[in-house]
């Protein structure tokens, strides 16, 4: 073999291995840390239950304590405002006297998320403990996102927040898209979302964060004794906030 | 026969007149998009609900009609149709700058323009149909790039790869372009489908703005170019449409046939501003009068005629554009089937969205850019032959390049 040959063989073995490599780490990316059976790294695997027959009618504690927590911006125009939790009332369209209902929206931190997997920069993604996030620092403001999101989920800074209610928090530029972290920065220190911590302040305790791979969690516990539902369990995408009453 | 390509010298006062208002157009487009970028996306009129708007409609609409290369590459450089050389230099020219068009309609769209250079290439994600579109664009520009110095240089056999590989990857552009919406989970984007029929539009589209180009190009300079050239183009056109057609007629049948979408179907079709647009502006305007024009003996081989369905299929494919990215935004998602959302924080339901007047100067801005380069280009590069005349009307033949 002379110099050539080997240089050929060599390279040929280095580019292919660094293939194989990459092909290895995408495809564990794609089907291996998004299937979410699997444990996660961290061990835990953030999730929610919302029990909807507790949940007081008319209420917004959940959604006034979110806004003041992460600085979530209201320009007074339903159109550019950003909610991280909402309210939605329902209706049935068949049964006519049927009374309304109202259910809590929030991102549902899927397993599989839509918005992840269509991110260009990978600034929305999952974390070791599910909780699906986005760098502000790296959107670029696509808004690919909200279009992949099935639950209208997504917010968009389209205008610049004034008001800065916590400081220890960052509020976001406008051009970058955001939703509910879960309250990432206080789960991260042991304590709970400010929605839970302020609905169980109300005394409704309508809301539970909890490790859905801890059996002993009280999340663990309400998904396993309760008719629980997701919303549109049918996309695939894995939910993970669970619905007790919808 | 040899073709001799020129610049265009004898109208130099016109060309700079020409550069001076596509000048004044970039410049209009540059201050919006400053004031996008300074004041926010909500100048724009998008909103939570309806987060995409005109600069994404104009951007896929000028990476369709892009594809007239694809047109022309394919008949002069994959198929060996020698009397198409005379127009192949000016049609891979305008299709990258239609392609830096798609680009900069997609760049002034972001909401953080001073990451869009960085980020997207540094955390590139194989999974988004929006980090892959950009190395198929830019790809795409550098294969034009190639081919246009393979054809200043009169390099046949690199002519004939490069117009291959161009043919190719035309296709995954214009294929990648369409899944952006087909791959999107929203009921009036998932569609298998809307790739092929995006790439049949685009052949449509890009073949309709060549046979614009050449005619308006070739009459304005004073060149010949021999009628039977552009009926032969304007044959394909109809066939193109026929394509649109037939896509367009089986994604709607199938969308008003499965019960799961049929609201969603009528939503589409009957529906606002969009409804119409579909009907009379794609349909009727877009396809219909064109078909009739180009499959009709008389009219089909008038130039004049053909001109007026090219000009047709243009505004069409626009409409098709059009409609293809906002009712899909404008419709609701289902979160809750069997109920009505009565009462909600954000606006639930079918929402409206009206083009604005910061939009409209943002696309003019960008049609203004590329216009001052295709001037430019005309200007500086030997792209229009002298004369473009059909096989049998040649004094000796070639065989392919």
């Amino acid at each position: 073999m002379d110099r050539r040959d080997f240089i050929k063989v060599a390279g040929g073995t280095l580019l292919a291995g660094a293939s194989c490599a990459y092909a290895f780490r995408f495809l564990n990316d794609t089907f291996g840390v998004q299937a979410g059976e699997g444990v996660q790294l961290s061990g835990r695997r953030w999730g929610m239950v919302i029990d909807l027959t507790r949940c007081r009618s008319g209420c917004t504690t959940c959604m006034e304590a979110c806004r003041v927590e992460n600085n979530v911006g209201l320009h007074g125009d339903i159109r550019w405002d950003n909610h991280w939790i909402r309210k939605v009332k329902l209706k049935s369209k068949h049964a006519a006297g049927e009374a309304e209902k109202e259910v809590i929206l929030l991102c549902n931190h899927c397993d599989k998320p839509p918005c992840a997997q269509v991110c260009p920069v990978q600034a929305t993604y999952k974390r070791h403990d599910g909780i699906v996030i986005v760098d502000h620092h790296r959107c670029i403001g696509c808004r690919y996102c909200m279009i992949a999101c099935p639950y209208n989920a997504r917010q968009f800074n389209f205008v610049d927040t004034e008001d800065w209610l916590n400081k220890e928090h960052p509020k976001r530029s406008h051009g970058v898209a955001e939703a509910c972290t879960l309250c990432a920065h206080r789960l991260d220190v042991g304590r709970i979302p400010a929605c839970v911590e302020a609905c169980c302040n109300v005394g409704a305790e309508a809301l539970f964060v909890g490790d859905m791979n801890d059996p002993e969690s009280e999340v663990s516990r309400l998904i396993a004794t309760n008719a629980v539902k997701r919303i549109r369990e049918d996309l695939g995408t894995e939910p993970k906030v669970h619905y007790i009453g919808l | 026969m040899d073709i001799v390509f020129e610049r265009i010298d004898d109208q130099a006062a016109q060309l700079r007149r020409l550069m001076i208002a596509f000048g004044v157009l970039a410049m209009a487009g540059l201050l919006a998009t400053w004031w996008v970028v300074e004041k926010g996306i909500w100048v724009t009129g998008m909103y939570t609900r309806v987060p995409w708007g005109l600069q994404i409609v104009m951007a896929v609409y000028y990476i369709g009609l892009s594809a007239g290369s694809l047109v022309i590459s394919g008949l002069y450089g994959v198929f060996g149709k020698q009397e198409y050389k005379p127009f192949a230099r000016i049609a891979v020219y305008v299709a990258m700058l239609f392609l830096i068009a798609g680009l900069l309609s997609i760049l002034t769209d972001q909401g953080r323009l001073d990451r869009v250079f960085v980020e997207p290439f540094v955390h590139f994600n194989l999974q988004s149909m929006f980090s892959i579109n950009p190395i198929l664009y830019i790809g795409h520009i550098l294969i034009c790039v190639v081919y246009l110095w393979a054809l200043f240089t009169e390099r046949k056999k690199l002519t004939t790869v490069v117009a291959t590989l161009a043919f190719g990857w035309a296709f995954c552009v214009h294929s990648g372009t369409g899944a952006i919406f087909g791959f999107g989970a929203r009921m009036l984007y998932e569609s298998p489908l809307l790739p092929a029929s995006f790439v049949a539009a685009a052949m449509a589209s890009g073949t309709a703005l060549m046979i614009l180009l050449i005619v308006g190009l070739f009459k304005a300079t004073k060149r010949h170019v021999d009628d039977e050239l552009i009926i032969w183009l304007g044959r394909f056109l109809a066939v193109c449409i026929l394509v649109v057609v037939y896509f367009l007629a089986l994604e709607n049948a199938y969308r008003a046939y499965v019960v799961e979408l049929r609201e969603a179907a009528i939503y589409y079709l009957f529906d606002g501003f969009h409804g119409a647009l579909f009907w009379f502006g794609l349909g009727i305007v877009g396809l219909f009068i064109p078909m009739f024009i180009l499959f009709r003996r008389k009219t089909g081989t008038s130039i004049r005629w053909i001109v007026i369905a090219s000009v047709l299929v243009v505004f069409g494919v626009l409409c098709e554009r059009y409609v293809i990215v906002l009712p899909g935004l404008t419709h609701p998602a289902e979160l809750f089937p069997g109920m009505t959302v009565v009462g909600s924080a954000l606006e639930e339901g079918v929402v409206s969205y009206s083009v604005s007047i910061v939009e409209v100067l943002q696309a003019l801005g960008v049609f203004g850019v590329i216009g001052f380069l295709f001037v430019f280009g005309l200007r500086v590069f030997k792209l229009l032959p002298t004369e473009a005349r059909a096989l049998n009307n040649q004094s000796s033949s070639e065989s392919g390049p």
